[in-house]
């Protein structure tokens, strides 16, 4: 299958246009299966994604990244320390 | 959603951002080259998308969050073929269909126009949110 999304880099160039990842530490509520967070992580200080999707999270999961951990979890579950974020990223999830 | 919009408050650093990203509520085209030939059914995408825009205003009318800064594109998803692109659509995107007379008419589109590949496209609303300290009264 050869689905293509975002191949001109919309999202994440509008994305850099508003916010710096560089050192920062990044919760991102919906990951999905990583599109966006595999294009901002390398950037970032460390990140948590979560998602309630466990076969998208797996995905992500698989791709490794050093920084990045990915959780099976809605945010009504999330129990994240106050002020432990320096960027919340709503993907697609609001 | 006002709830998860709480809970981002309470996370985020007093220096930090809250971002949010999702498409408005116009239904996103259908499209080859630069031609339009019909509109990805969403049964309640319209409706989805507008709460998230009125759970924004809340939160900002409620004093939890000032709105930094607002940034629109254009997210596209590109296939081979419209068949590929229905399918895909229909599996992965939330209630989500191609009517029969919309890839009737990108088949003949792309019959004309050899090599352009069919897309879907989104209207998309990036927001930046800055955390108050304390709510306005």
């Amino acid at each position: 299958m050869a689905i293509s999304e975002d191949p001109e880099g919309h999202e994440i160039r509008a994305l850099a246009s508003a916010v710096s990842f560089a050192g920062r530490r990044v919760l991102e509520i919906g990951c999905g299966d990583g599109r966006l967070t595999a294009r901002y992580a390398p950037d970032a200080a460390d990140v948590i994604a979560i998602d309630s999707d466990a076969e998208a999270v797996a995905a992500l999961a698989a791709e490794r990244m050093p920084n990045v951990v990915a959780r099976v979890l809605g945010i009504e579950q999330l129990d994240a320390a106050p002020h432990s974020a320096d960027v919340v990223l709503f993907a697609w999830s609001l | 959603m006002v709830d998860a919009l709480r809970r981002a408050h309470r996370t985020v650093a007093p220096d930090g951002i809250v971002v949010d990203l999702h498409p408005d509520a116009s239904p996103p085209v259908v499209e080859i080259g630069s031609r339009p030939t019909g509109h990805v059914d969403v049964e309640d995408g319209a409706h989805r998308h507008a709460a998230a825009d009125a759970t924004i205003a809340t939160v900002v009318r409620d004093g939890l969050f000032a709105i930094e800064r607002v940034v629109e594109f254009a997210f596209h998803t590109h296939a081979d073929t419209i068949d590929e692109l229905r399918d895909y659509i229909e599996e992965n995107w939330r209630n989500a269909r191609l009517d029969d007379l919309t890839v009737s008419r990108t088949r003949e589109a792309a019959r004309e126009m050899p090599g352009e590949r069919p897309r879907a496209r989104e209207h998309v609303i990036l927001t930046v949110m800055r955390p108050r300290r304390q709510p306005v009264v």
